[in-house]
């Protein structure tokens, strides 16, 4: 794990010292190098983790978390290269400082071994987000963004604290890996329901579950690109991650708390496909189809079978590539036209036809179109449910009509239709971004090849 | 629709959240002080946009879609349809700027205020049309909740012209283009002049076109900042009020700053370049500064009197119940007088004025003027016809102005022509296309037969 986190945290060092006129090929080219040290983790038994250390490891679901979380580094550096050219040169180092620290936290967070040094970790990753809302933010509201994101879950993570301490001091030990061995005893006290709840409610806010869900409209449309790309790839993933290593620790006997929060990702998930087909603001649309995306995985997480758990990984990082290629698509309509207005940047494909080529692919993937793997993480998902009642694949099947209709809006109003006056003289496309989308776009067509190495541990 | 004029006048171009003042209190003084105190808890609440530095609810918005520079009847005209015609609702983000909120110079509030369909332009006429039909049925469009109806003061006496021999050939092929767009005119002779207004002396009258029009007076409120421009394919405003400095980041432009709008259109860049080509050519918009005089006559003409026109140029009509008339004259190119004050000279009222008002309705013979003011005519210095659509070079601004002297009348109309403009890329109800920035360039002009 050193020679991944190690090269990261020089990055940082990387970016004081570099010239200015380097300071943005120098991140991104070691940044896609420390992503390609990432590919061996891959090279581990499929029945068991890899071990690496007393303070890491890495099993077949952290594993395709951390090529993702590595990989996004230098596509955020280089979605950040348009809107930062303007500021002084410290400003800049600092931007991307934070993109680098996040990475590091993220880094360690998908592989800590140690339950607490989790915590810290992923308490750790709200700081630099934070800052990049709060600074780099495009409006005033970003203010009140930040907010609502740093207390929404900081609030559902204190209980976490409790209960990890609690669990230490009973248990005698926080190591993952023993963790999973732990047997419990089957008579349940209301405490341990309490305690379920507290483990689960950081994961839920983070994930985020419907009635917990208002910070992320917030943050993701004020965020500037990168901190938008980060929060729907990777930071949203963090709960699916922690539901998941936690759910192995808790008591079977207690599965009945799933149910509220069942019931409110079925419906959450219906109703927030439904508020997209509403919007106005394109990075409002994305937001809010993330919400629904990963009301799924919470399902699959708390219905715990093995088909499932498949689902639900393979869902995470399928939903995390085109997420924040649909964010990168949105941003460069945004730096043309100034405005995230869907209505006034519309019939796109006559002036940027690559570009169109790109928002094509960004949306039947994101409709999971077969054969891609969002098709693949969904229908596992579905399958699930549906075996584990009958009656949610109603719901399951109208959010699905539902996200196509949205998808198929949101190309439609951008793509389509005549062009709107104004828009005739914006910029082509530059290759940077045309990179950008293709570098997002290539890991989640090649997935669809050996989406095996994507599908967790029950696979 | 138009309390959500006003709250997008208002800066935050976001429907208000309960910030309503429409209790339907007791007394005024109560309601405002509560909408004080809503105001600034709501600011203090997260919920909103807020600078923990300092207070900033009274700048605009960091961002908006729209931005329309001037608040006249114009400016609030297209704001007005660009909320009403955006398909999901609270789409765009339309801000208003003017740099003067009290109006003191504003060409709406000093217009004479009548509406005529007698052009010779089919634009003009389509445009007065819709115009009409809008003011006759303000409260279909423009009516609030809760709120008393609104009374435009909209009197429908009619508009009379007059043409002497010269212009009676005109004034015919005229009317034949009104009727054919629709306009309900009919052609007097003198004879049936004097029947049906006998207090006019027809002399000199070969024709009279009597069309159906009114007058209205009232206008509505708003807010307002200064602005300045950037350059051709960049889409920043700043905004400036004292020494406060807010740029608005925003997609589209609309200039409908009225006489001034050329010097915009110049802090644009519009303009800026060898004469003779496209970037060369200015907006030719100035402001021409005419005179309004208010006059009593006990015998004047009674309630049937129509907005008079007379082949002098001289016009009247009427005003309130108690023999009290407004009307002026357009100045030759010669006697122009200087825009750049708004002082009032009475001599041209003696002058000018006064011997044709006196000629052509006797009774006008004794009269006492009451007062006076002076307004300015956004006046187009090609063709005396607005300007209407986006500028060829700089992309994303559009333009609502020049339409000397007759904006008023035709503002509803042109709100909504820039509003389908802005939100469906071409004219769906009326085509103003001949009303294009590009006939400048083109030396196109499209001219309007009779001019007051």
């Amino acid at each position: 794990m050193l020679k991944i986190i190690i090269p990261t945290v020089m990055l940082i060092p990387l970016t004081w010292l570099s010239k200015s006129n380097m300071l943005w090929i120098n991140s991104t080219m070691y940044s896609l190098m420390i992503s390609m040290t990432c590919l061996p983790l891959m090279n581990q038994f499929c029945d068991n983790s890899l071990n690496l250390s007393m303070l890491f490891f890495s099993d077949s679901l952290s594993t395709p978390l951390l090529m993702l979380t590595t990989w996004l580094l230098p596509l955020m550096i280089i979605a950040s290269q348009h809107h930062m050219p303007k500021e002084p040169p410290t400003r800049k180092k600092l931007y991307i400082t934070m993109m680098i620290l996040l990475q590091i936290f993220l880094i360690m967070t998908f592989s800590a071994t140690e339950l607490i040094m989790f915590y810290i970790l992923f308490e750790a990753t709200l700081v630099p987000t934070l800052i990049m809302i709060t600074r780099w933010g495009g409006q005033t509201e970003r203010l009140n963004a930040g907010i609502y994101f740093l207390f929404y879950t900081l609030a559902g993570s204190l209980p976490l604290l409790v209960a990890l301490i609690y669990t230490q001091t009973t248990l005698g030990s926080l190591n993952l890996l023993l963790a999973q061995y732990w047997i419990d005893s089957s008579t349940h006290i209301w405490g341990d329901s309490l305690l379920w709840l507290a483990y689960m409610m950081a994961f839920m806010v983070k994930m985020p579950l419907y009635g917990l869900h208002l910070w992320l409209p917030k943050a993701h449309v004020e965020a500037p690109i990168a901190g938008s790309m980060v929060l729907a790839a990777i930071l949203l993933k963090l709960g699916g991650y922690g539901m998941l290593r936690i759910t192995m620790m808790l008591s079977p006997t207690i599965n009945f708390m799933a149910y509220p929060f069942m019931m409110l990702s079925l419906w959450g998930m219906v109703m927030t496909s439904s508020i997209c087909l509403r919007q106005t603001d394109l990075k409002s649309l994305i937001a809010y189809s993330s919400v629904s995306h990963m009301a799924l995985v919470i399902m699959a997480i708390l219905i715990q079978s093995p088909w499932s758990f498949m689902g639900a990984t393979a869902l995470m990082i399928a939903h995390g590539l085109t997420s924040s290629l649909l964010f990168c698509l949105a941003n460069s309509n945004y730096e043309r036209t100034h405005s995230r207005t869907m209505i006034l940047a519309r019939g796109l494909q006559m002036i940027l036809p690559l570009m169109a080529a790109w928002w094509l692919l960004a949306s039947l993937t994101n409709l999971a179109l077969p054969p891609s793997i969002n098709l693949i993480g969904e229908l596992f998902v579905t399958v699930s449910m549906f075996s584990w009642s009958n009656f949610s694949i109603i719901l399951l099947g109208i959010n699905i009509i539902i996200t196509a209709l949205y998808t198929l809006y949101m190309l439609i109003m951008t793509q389509r239709g005549k062009y709107t006056y104004h828009i005739h003289n914006i910029k082509p496309s530059f290759t940077r971004e045309n990179t950008l989308m293709s570098l997002h776009l290539v890991p989640l067509l090649l997935l669809m090849i050996s989406p095996k190495i994507i599908l967790g541990t029950t696979y | 629709m138009f309390r959500g004029v006003l709250w997008l006048l208002a800066g935050r171009g976001c429907v208000g959240r309960g910030l309503s003042t429409r209790s339907g209190g007791s007394t005024p003084d109560w309601t405002e002080k509560v909408s004080e105190i809503k105001k600034k808890i709501q600011s203090a609440l997260p919920g909103g946009p807020w600078d923990p530095l300092y207070d900033t609810s009274h700048l605009p918005p960091e961002h908006s879609d729209v931005v329309i520079v001037g608040g006249g009847v114009l400016g609030l005209s297209v704001a007005y349809w660009l909320k009403r015609l955006e398909k999901p609702r609270g789409a765009i983000k339309v801000l208003v700027v003017d740099r003067d909120h009290t109006y003191s110079q504003a060409s709406t509030g000093l217009s004479v205020g009548g509406i005529r369909q007698q052009f010779s332009l089919p634009e003009n006429i389509q445009l007065s049309l819709f115009s009409v039909d809008f003011l006759r049925n303000i409260n279909e469009y423009l009516a609030v909740v809760d709120d008393p109806p609104l009374d435009v003061q909209f009197n429908p006496s009619g508009y009379l012209l007059l043409a002497s021999e010269k212009g009676a050939a005109i004034m015919e092929s005229n009317v034949k283009v009104q009727r054919q767009e629709g306009a309900k005119v009919c052609l007097m002779s003198p004879e049936q002049l004097q029947n049906k207004f006998p207090w006019i002396n027809t002399d000199g009258v070969a024709l009279a076109s009597y069309g159906f029009s009114m007058s209205s007076s009232r206008m509505q409120t708003s807010s307002g900042k200064e602005m300045t421009l950037k350059r051709i394919h960049e889409v920043h405003v700043k905004m400036d009020h004292s020494l406060e400095y807010q740029p608005v980041e925003c997609a589209l432009v609309i200039n409908a700053a009225g006489a001034w709008s050329g010097q915009v259109a110049e802090l644009a860049g519009i303009g800026k370049g060898p004469p003779g080509t496209l970037e060369g050519t200015k907006l030719p918009v100035e402001p021409r500064k005419r005179y309004v005089y208010f006059w009593h006559c006990p015998e004047g003409p009674g309630l049937e009197t129509p907005f008079m026109a007379d082949t002098s140029g001289a016009y009247f009509r009427r005003e309130g119940l108690g023999h009290n008339y407004l009307g002026g004259c357009s100045p030759t190119e010669e006697e122009e007088p200087d825009p750049g004050n708004l002082e009032v000279d009475h001599d041209f009222f003696q002058d000018k004025v006064w011997p044709h008002l006196a000629h052509r309705v006797p009774a006008f013979q004794s009269l006492k003027v009451r007062s006076a003011w002076a307004g300015y005519y956004d006046y187009n210095t090609f063709d005396q016809n607005g300007v209407v659509g986006p500028h060829p070079l700089v992309v994303n601004m559009y333009f609502a102005t020049g339409f000397s002297g007759h904006g008023l009348q035709q503002a509803p109309a042109v709100g909504r022509a820039v509003a389908e403009l802005v939100l469906e890329g071409q004219f769906q109800t009326i085509n103003l296309s001949s009303l294009l920035f590009s006939r400048f360039y083109l030396g196109e002009k499209v001219e309007e037969r009779n001019i007051i």
